[in-house]
Order: C-alpha cells, then structure tokens, then sequence
C-alpha cells in the first residue's frame, strides 16, 4: 500500500524490504513497507538534573514552554532556521529524549548569544546559557564533536586569560586559520570586522594592552572557571 | 459587662467588599462609616465601565447598582470624595482623620474593615508590545469600556475590527517585570469579552493566546468551553513576544505557535493585553496608616491566609476584597461579608473580655477553630 503522507514521516523511520513474506505467502509489493513507532516509552530525568547542575544550566527547570524565546530568536526568525528552537530543545531536554535532541546536533551550537530570549523569558530562564548547557551536554556525551562554536568558546576563554584583556584581532586570526569562517556568514562577520574598526571597538596596534597585576587576578580566574566546571584547554 | 453602644466601625473603600461589608454591618446594628475617596460607589469595576461580569454575563450595574442602592437608602453613613489621612489606633480605640474639600474631619472607632482594592497593572511597562504606541493596542479595562459603551472600533481608524487577538498574563506571572502571581481572572475576563464580541458580532475573528487557561471552577464550561464550542473563539498555545506593525496598519503579533513549532506572525487589527492586578496605592497608602503587615506580592497580609483570611496583623483591623490578592467580583462580596461578622463579632467580644486582657490573636484563632 503506497504511502500518501510520505514526506511528513522521517526517513529514518521507513523500513522498505525488497520482499516480504507473510505466513507463507508473498506480500511485496503489498507490505514491505514499514514505519517505526514513534511511541515516546521512557523518561529520562538525569538528564535535565546533570544539565541543572551546571552553572549554565541552572534556570532549566524554570521553564513552562510558553514559547516567548523562540517566538524572538534571531536564529529562529531572522536567519530562518527552523529547526533552531529553543524552547523546544530545552523540552528535550527535560524530557530526557536523547533520540530527538540528536537530531539537532547541526542546529543546536548556532546559538547567536543575542541574549533577546533572555530579555523577554517571563520566568527569567536564562535562556541562552541553557542552550549552551544542552549543547555542552550533548558534546560531553559524545553525541557531537566540538562545534565552530565550541571552539569559538575556547579560543576566546584562551585569550582573555592571557591577558585579562580581549585582543579581537588575535581572536579573528586564530580563528580564521582555523577555517572556521566558512561556518558563519563570512562576508556579515567581515562587514562586522569592518564597522568595529571604524568605531574603535577593535584594538590595532602592536602594543598588547594587559590588566593590571593580571597573574595573581587570572589564578582566581581559572579556579573558578575550573570550579564550575569548565574544561581549561 | 456588655457595653449596649453599637460598634462604631469605618469600612474604607467603596467598591464590591466595602458595599456588602456596609451593608451587612448595618443590618446587625452596627454604626458603619463608608469612606470612598471617588464621588461615585462602586469601586473600579464602576470607575472604569465594566461590562458584562462573569459567570452569568450580568451587565456590571445589574450586579453592583442593588448594592449601592441599598447602601445609599440605609442609615451608613457615606463621606464620598473623602480620604483618610491619618490614624491612630490604640487602647482599642481608632481615631481616624478624614480630608475632604469641605476640610478635615476626625472621628473614633472600634474596628476598621480595609477594602481599598486593586489597579489594573500599567502595560507601558511591557515595552515591547507597544502599549501607548500602537493606537490598536489597548489593553483589558480599555476594552472593557469600549464593549460597554456598545463602541467596537479601531481606535486609529473608527473602522470596525474584522480580527481581534488577546494576550493573556501581562504584567502577571512574568519575573521580567517582578510579578510572580497569577491575575485568577484574567483568563476568565478575556474569554468573556471574546464572547461579547463573537455574540454581537459573529464575523470578527477572536484569537487569544495563552499560556494556560485558567478558568477555574464553572468558568470552565460556562466560558471556556462555551466560547470554544459554540461561539469559535480561536485559542493558540504561544505567548506573544512582541507586536509589530503590518501591512495596512495592521498589527502584526510576534509568538511562537508552540503546538506548530513555528513562528507565528498574524496580521491583526486590534490587540488586546489581559493585564494582571496589583494591590491599589490606596491599600499601600492605608496599610501603612494601619501599621499592617504586607505579603510578599505586594497586598497586605492576612492573619492566616488558610483559616483567618479577613484578619490582619493589627486585631482591630480587617481586610476584604483584592486588598489581599487578585479575586473576582463575587469573592470580594463574600469576603465583605465575611470581614463585617468578624469587626462585629470582634468590638463586641472586646468590650465584654475587655478587663481579662487576653490576647485577641489567640481570640481570632479560637474563634476561628
Ligand atoms: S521564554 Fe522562557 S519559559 Fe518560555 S519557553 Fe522560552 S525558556 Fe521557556
Ligand atoms: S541568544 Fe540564542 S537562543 Fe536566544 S534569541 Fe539569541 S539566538 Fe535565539
Ligand atoms: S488568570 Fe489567566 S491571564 Fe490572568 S495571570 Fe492567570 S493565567 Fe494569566
């Protein structure tokens, strides 16, 4: 029997068999098409509680699903990426269902950090730093590698700690050596670039501008990045 | 010794629980002074042109007009435009001063029934739904007013609406702008006007958005599943993040259809923001005069919220109405009645146990058990 709604089932859920036998008897043609349940059977609370007790990850369990954050998220609206649904990931999350939320493993880390979700959240759900909670989540798992923005994350963590001052050019350069421009819109990143240059927000020069008595201030620094668990490279 | 004198007891606020405390007050023989700091009885859902109120879609004058009337043609005495401005309460006896425009005026008390109510939450703290900018967004009492005066139209056109929407919960259960409670009939409130609009005018489409529905009780069939079933009222699971303008001057309402997982942007022609309830600046202003205690929401605290609801910190004071938390209209004359027993029953119990100086904390909680 010829399925009409094909498209609204996920591929992966469709068995086709190239013959099928039913007591005896050939069926192909007829029934060697099959579909997966999509049955939701368990639970998986750990979840939500390992992502809760991250520092990111503590307002998780404030939220009710009203849909505010995605209703505004940049990604979600203004870039057009549907599948970047806050509210919807921290539902997975919640829930424990580690099948859907793998689904998203491309989606997830997209994240603008344009903290409007934030903004407008009415139970004040940190939303972004709970995204960035999930997505680390997810990467501790081993459900996904390091993402651009994970090692965006990282390289900029490196680089203030250097100093105690954030060195944008140093930032940018290691970052596009990394090949990682590719991954964001490179000709908006450059504009972007272009308009902080103008303005005086990016530093030029050669002198590196450092805070002052930064060695003992940086100690305390890594501790407590250490003590809320995150991972110095 | 029972003292004969009738108890002197000073009801402030003149709204639904201040009427049917009066009334009650006077019916068991007390001398009741009505102080309204408005020239009209009534309270806000008067002030401010209510129309029809739930559940049985009275229109507002058909459920408080015999109220004040009976007010009006009894002995209570009534001081309209009148405010208080200052107390002293001790020895069991409450010295009150009034100010009006005649003057200042000072009178004694035995006991004081507070029923000074609440306001209506002020969206143009919610920025970003254009309240104050948009001329077709207006929010929960505006309509009100509008549906009352019989005149459903556009405001920045005159134009009659062809699609109406209604955010639910502004200004209530949102730590974005400190208000954790929920308004209990707002819910119950924007249905009622849906219906309104759907009974009249079966051709405007009616969408509120929603969170939750909470229409407790018999709201629940009598509006809820009434306007859903038989009136297509339209509800959708998303709760509006911003309002923008559309194509010819419409408004364009900004959620998340969470049942679709997909942005919603629906053109509108008006919009309607169901904002919640916050304690009156005269319950704030008169606490502090009484020297009461205030619960964390803002609203003055009952003695016991579960069993001594019309008591306060201060034991010749009592409470009734949204002094103490967003409740609808019948709950306020309940409660007025409820508060006019306990004043009465109170002065007279004092008067007799007056030379025993027991507490009349442990009094109230006797009683109340
Ligand atoms: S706005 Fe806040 S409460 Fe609403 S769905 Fe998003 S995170 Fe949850
Ligand atoms: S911070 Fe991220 S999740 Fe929040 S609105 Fe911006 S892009 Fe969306
Ligand atoms: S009664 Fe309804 S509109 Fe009012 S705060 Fe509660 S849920 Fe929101």
């Amino acid at each position: 029997m010829p399925i009409h709604e094909k498209h609204l089932i996920e591929k992966q859920k469709i068995i086709q068999k190239d013959s099928a036998e039913l007591e005896g008897r050939d069926v192909s043609g007829q029934w060697n098409i099959f579909i997966q349940q999509r049955i939701l059977s368990q639970y998986h609370p750990s979840m939500a509680d390992e992502i809760a007790s991250t520092p990111d990850g503590r307002t998780i369990n404030r939220c009710w699903q009203c849909g505010t954050c995605t209703s505004g998220c940049c990604m979600h609206t203004d870039f057009g990426l549907r599948e970047f649904n806050p509210r919807y990931f921290i539902y997975l999350a919640k829930i424990g269902d580690e099948e859907e939320l793998k689904k998203y493993k491309d989606v997830i880390w997209r994240c603008l950090a344009c903290n409007k979700c934030v903004e407008r959240c009415p139970k004040d759900v940190r939303v972004e730093e709970v995204i960035h909670a999930i997505d680390g989540y997810m990467r501790k798992k081993g459900w996904m590698d390091d993402t651009p923005a994970s090692r965006w994350d990282d390289e900029y963590v490196g680089n203030v700690l250097k100093t105690g001052i954030l060195d944008e050019i140093m930032l940018l350069r290691n970052y596009i050596r990394d090949e990682e421009m590719k991954e964001f819109n490179a000709g908006y990143m450059m504009r972007m670039g272009m308009n902080m240059l103008k303005t005086g927000r990016l530093r030029t020069g050669p002198i590196r501008h450092r805070t002052k008595g930064w060695k003992k201030v940086r100690k305390v620094a890594e501790e407590i990045l250490e003590k809320d668990g995150y991972e110095l490279q | 010794m029972i003292c004969l004198a009738s108890p002197r007891i000073l009801v402030i606020g003149g709204g639904p629980a201040g009427l049917s405390a009066s009334i009650d007050l006077f019916e068991a023989g007390a001398d009741v002074v009505l102080v309204e700091k408005e020239d009209v009885l009534g309270g806000t859902p008067k002030k401010l042109h209510y129309s029809l109120i739930a559940p049985d879609l009275k229109p507002v004058e058909e459920v408080l007009d015999p109220l004040i009337r009976q007010v009006e043609s009894s002995a209570v005495t009534k001081k309209l435009g009148t405010v208080v401005s200052a107390i002293e309460n001790g020895n069991g006896h409450v010295n009150v001063t009034f100010t009006s425009n005649g003057g200042k005026e000072e009178a004694v008390f035995d006991a004081v029934i507070l029923a000074t109510g609440f306001t209506h939450w002020d969206p143009h703290k919610k920025y970003e739904y254009g309240y104050g900018v948009y001329p077709d967004v207006i929010d929960f009492k505006d309509f009100e007013k509008m549906l009352s005066d019989d005149n459903l139209a556009r405001p920045s056109n005159g134009k009659m609406p062809a699609r109406i929407g209604w955010l639910l919960c502004v200004g209530s259960r949102d730590r974005q702008v400190g208000k954790f409670y929920c308004c209990r009939v707002g819910c119950a409130v924007s249905i009622k006007q849906a219906m309104e609009v759907k009974k009249k005018h079966p051709e405007i489409d009616t969408y509120i958005y929603y969170m939750d529905i909470r229409t407790y009780g018999f709201w629940e069939d009598q509006l809820y599943w009434k306007a859903m079933e038989d009136l297509n009222v339209k509800f959708i699971r998303g709760r509006i993040g911003a309002i923008s303008k559309g194509d010819e001057g419409s408004l364009v309402a900004m959620a998340e259809d969470t049942i679709l997982q997909r942005p919603s942007e629906v053109p509108f022609d008006m919009l309607v923001l169901t904002t919640g309830m916050e304690a009156s600046q005269g319950t704030v202003e008169m606490a502090k005069l009484l020297g009461l205690e205030m619960e964390e929401h803002g609203f003055v605290r009952p003695l016991e919220a579960d069993s001594l609801p019309v008591h306060t910190t201060v034991e010749n004071v009592f409470v009734a109405g949204t002094a103490t938390g967003p409740k609808a209209i019948p709950d306020a004359i309940t409660e007025g009645s409820a508060a006019a027993i306990k004043a009465f029953n109170y002065v007279r119990r004092s008067r007799g146990k007056k030379a025993t100086g027991r507490s009349m904390k442990k009094d109230a909680r006797a009683y109340a058990e």
